[in-house]
């Protein structure tokens, strides 16, 4: 599953879409509980308000110091967006889940979303844990430095090497979950494995316990680097699902003496041979690690080359 | 006076005949007999050689069966346009040399319009044949076939009774006439359809953000024919357009054939696809109901998509929600009072509370090995048929084994 469907769940917690007219305390007894999505819906995609305008409604219900967390289900005006959020921050103290442009591919291109410079949220909302992100164009996170942030997922078809830069330079100590669509290289996925490398060795976020590193073009590399870097001391779960993974990346997995320590690792959609997969699954039982396989790839063939592809790009 | 004849108008060969007898004879009932459309087109029969007293007449499609459809074509040659657009047409001197070159041609969507305007000319005599016929019983309508074969009027019948379909801008030209629609209504992605085709022939999906263009279509090529009018040719593997001259062509050439836009709302998702759900209706009642998946905007079965499960569906949506579609497809069928059954689509929009209706088909019942109560879509209706008369019962669905075949 990637991006065909609205989160239904985000930091744990049931997301429920939000209405002109119903209460916040209406749609859940305890507004904490619930994170609520704020969409442009099919009738008010034909009005001339804006998700801003929906937003300040949303803001002006009595219980909205509750909330602490928000789905933004829009692609237009990210920054105009932000700036409405930080605005808010006096009206939503206690906000600590954010996504910002839960957007599907019925809506439109991952890769037309053009996000915006989010530097201003880590310093509006001190409390936030978790930040989710979809859309890799025009993203900034500046420097970044926070306290709680424990999980950064940024989605995209294609990161530019300038997100990443920014990614590996935070300072983040308490990031549980990070976890990267670096995507293709037509869509703006101009990340090296030299821009990935110090996620891998030099340990940037001492409570890291998931890595990401998914949608990517250049899983085999990611791999081969991975198999014998120091992050894998720390992580229990490595995620390189959603790319081009093949037998050359699985072999480097398969010979790695510090996979041992992982609980997960996740790789479906993934392009390796039925035997690799094998010996991928026999290296799980063995090593008491659960691998998802699913979701075999067939390459494309394109004048005789093979065509690997990501899940998300355009 | 013993028990009625059934009788099919449609393709001996088709597959929708076969599963009807099929489904007959499960129900301890005799085959019909066929009155083949090439025999109707050809006068070599007339229905009142062949309807009696108290026979229940069934009309069938008269698609997969290239006779058929260039005779089709050929009743449409003469047939006036009550629009004064000059939609691609052929001659009929045109058309027989297409008879003899292109029968194999895979894909190709010979000139939907004239084929449209010929098939209603069929469907206005067999209604005045049926007219003159003994008393009988209809399973469906000439002329309800007649208005959901054209997706434009379907969608203005359904709006102006108030039924929640996308908006449509109205007829649209061209391309050129297409975003300024677009930009007038405020919308970043449409679908254009053939006014007449089945089968999401001839379907585009297409959105723009002003610069990027992306439409994914069924269409493979299309070519000219000798006075100039673009021949689609139709693929199972949909093809990515992102090149905006490319784009212009191809919704030029749709336009040519007749055209209807709506536009594109996003579609609910589940098990990492979205769906839509074609329901299929059996006197006024929700029958067979199925998720169509697909990880592309169009979501016709025979496009390599999946059937899912309604229970799930149902189950996302709530029973509040799942009522208000039932009665809102309810009402849909009350437009179309001579139809026992018809295929609708309907697009449920993420979050599963809203729906609108898509698309009414008049021979969307062909979903085989679906069961609803241990019937086929044929068998329900055929139950149906005999109890809105009263007629004796051989229940269908008792010691036979069904195979369900998903």
């Amino acid at each position: 599953m990637t991006i065909e469907e609205h989160a239904t769940t985000v930091a744990g917690k049931p997301v429920v879409d939000w209405q002109i007219g119903t209460d916040i305390a209406t749609i859940s007894p305890d507004p904490a509980e619930v994170v609520y999505a704020i969409r442009l819906g099919y009738e008010e995609s034909q009005t001339f308000y804006k998700w801003t305008d929906k937003f300040a409604i949303f803001l002006n219900d009595p219980a909205v110091h509750q909330v602490t967390g928000i789905v933004v289900g829009s692609w237009d005006e990210l920054d105009v967006i932000v700036a409405a959020l930080v605005a808010a921050r006096d009206r939503l103290p206690h906000l600590t889940a954010l996504f910002l442009g839960d957007i599907i591919r019925e809506e439109y291109e991952i890769s037309w979303i053009t996000q915006t410079d989010v530097s201003s949220l880590f310093t509006a909302y001190p409390n936030l844990e978790h930040l989710r992100l979809r859309g890799g164009n025009g993203l900034s996170l500046g420097r970044v430095r926070h306290e709680r942030l424990t999980s950064l997922i940024i989605e995209s078809g294609g990161l530019p090497a300038s997100v990443l830069q920014e990614v590996t330079t935070a300072t983040l100590p308490a990031l549980e979950h990070l976890e990267l669509w670096l995507g293709d290289e037509e869509y703006g996925a101009n990340t090296t494995i030299d821009d990935i490398a110090p996620l891998l060795f030099q340990n940037p976020f001492p409570n890291l316990r998931y890595l990401g590193l998914r949608n990517s073009e250049i899983a085999d590399e990611i791999a081969f680097a991975i198999a014998q870097a120091p992050v894998l001391q720390r992580i229990t779960v490595l995620d390189l699902s959603l790319g081009t993974l093949g037998d050359v990346g699985a072999a480097a997995l398969l010979e790695s003496a510090a996979l041992a320590h992982l609980e997960q690792l996740d790789l479906h959609h993934h392009f390796c041979s039925t035997g690799v997969m094998k010996q991928l699954a026999e290296m799980g039982q063995r090593l008491g690690i659960t691998i998802d396989l699913d979701e075999q790839m067939e390459a494309d063939i394109d004048d005789g080359d093979e065509m690997r592809f990501v899940a998300v790009s355009e | 006076m013993g028990q009625p004849a059934w009788i099919i108008i449609g393709n001996p060969e088709s597959r929708p005949v076969a599963l009807f007898q099929a489904a007959l004879a499960r129900c301890g009932l005799p085959p019909a007999r066929i009155v083949a459309y090439a025999d109707l087109l050809a006068h070599n029969i007339t229905l009142c050689d062949v309807v009696q007293d108290g026979d229940i007449v069934r009309i069938e499609t008269p698609g997969r069966n290239f006779a058929v459809e260039i005779a089709l074509l050929q009743r449409g040659v003469d047939a006036i346009d009550p629009e004064t657009l000059a939609y691609a047409h052929a001659s009929a001197h045109w058309l027989n040399q297409v008879l003899a070159q292109h029968a194999h041609d895979r894909g190709a969507v010979w000139y939907p319009r004239q084929w449209y305007l010929g098939y209603c000319a069929l469907l206005q005599e067999i209604a005045q044949q049926l007219a003159a016929c003994p008393p009988h019983r209809r399973m469906n309508q000439p002329n309800d076939i007649e208005h959901m074969f054209d997706k434009r009027q379907c969608h203005a019948r359904l709006a102006q009774a108030g039924m929640l379909v996308p908006r449509s801008p109205g007829p649209i030209q061209g391309y050129a006439d297409l975003l300024a629609a677009m930009q007038q209504m405020g919308w970043h992605q449409v679908f254009v359809k053939l006014a007449h085709g089945s089968s999401a022939s001839g379907s585009v999906a297409y959105r723009t953000n002003g610069q990027q263009h992306r439409a994914v279509t069924t269409v493979d090529t299309i070519s000219y024919d000798p006075a100039g009018y673009p021949i689609l040719f139709n693929t199972r593997r949909l093809r990515t357009l992102h090149d905006r001259a490319e784009i212009a062509t191809l919704i030029d050439a749709v336009c040519q054939h007749r055209a209807h836009v709506e536009q594109w709302l996003p579609k609910a998702g589940i098990d990492g696809a979205t769906f839509d759900l074609r329901v299929v209706m059996i006197a006024g009642q929700v029958c067979h109901v199925v998720p169509r998946l697909s990880n592309t905007p169009m979501t016709n079965l025979h496009l390599l998509n999946r059937r899912g499960n309604i229970d799930r569906v149902r189950q996302r949506m709530g029973e509040t929600a799942w009522q208000a579609l039932c009665q809102h497809c309810q009402q849909v069928m009350t437009l179309f009072p001579g139809s026992l059954y018809a295929g609708l689509d309907v697009l449920l929009l993420p979050g599963y509370h809203q729906h609108v209706i898509l698309e009414c088909n008049a021979f969307g019942d062909l979903l085989p090995g679906m069961l609803w109560h241990g019937m086929d879509t044929y068998e329900a209706e055929i139950v149906a048929m005999l109890k809105s008369h009263g007629e004796p019962l051989h229940e269908p669905g008792r010691g036979h084994t069904y195979r369900q075949q998903w």
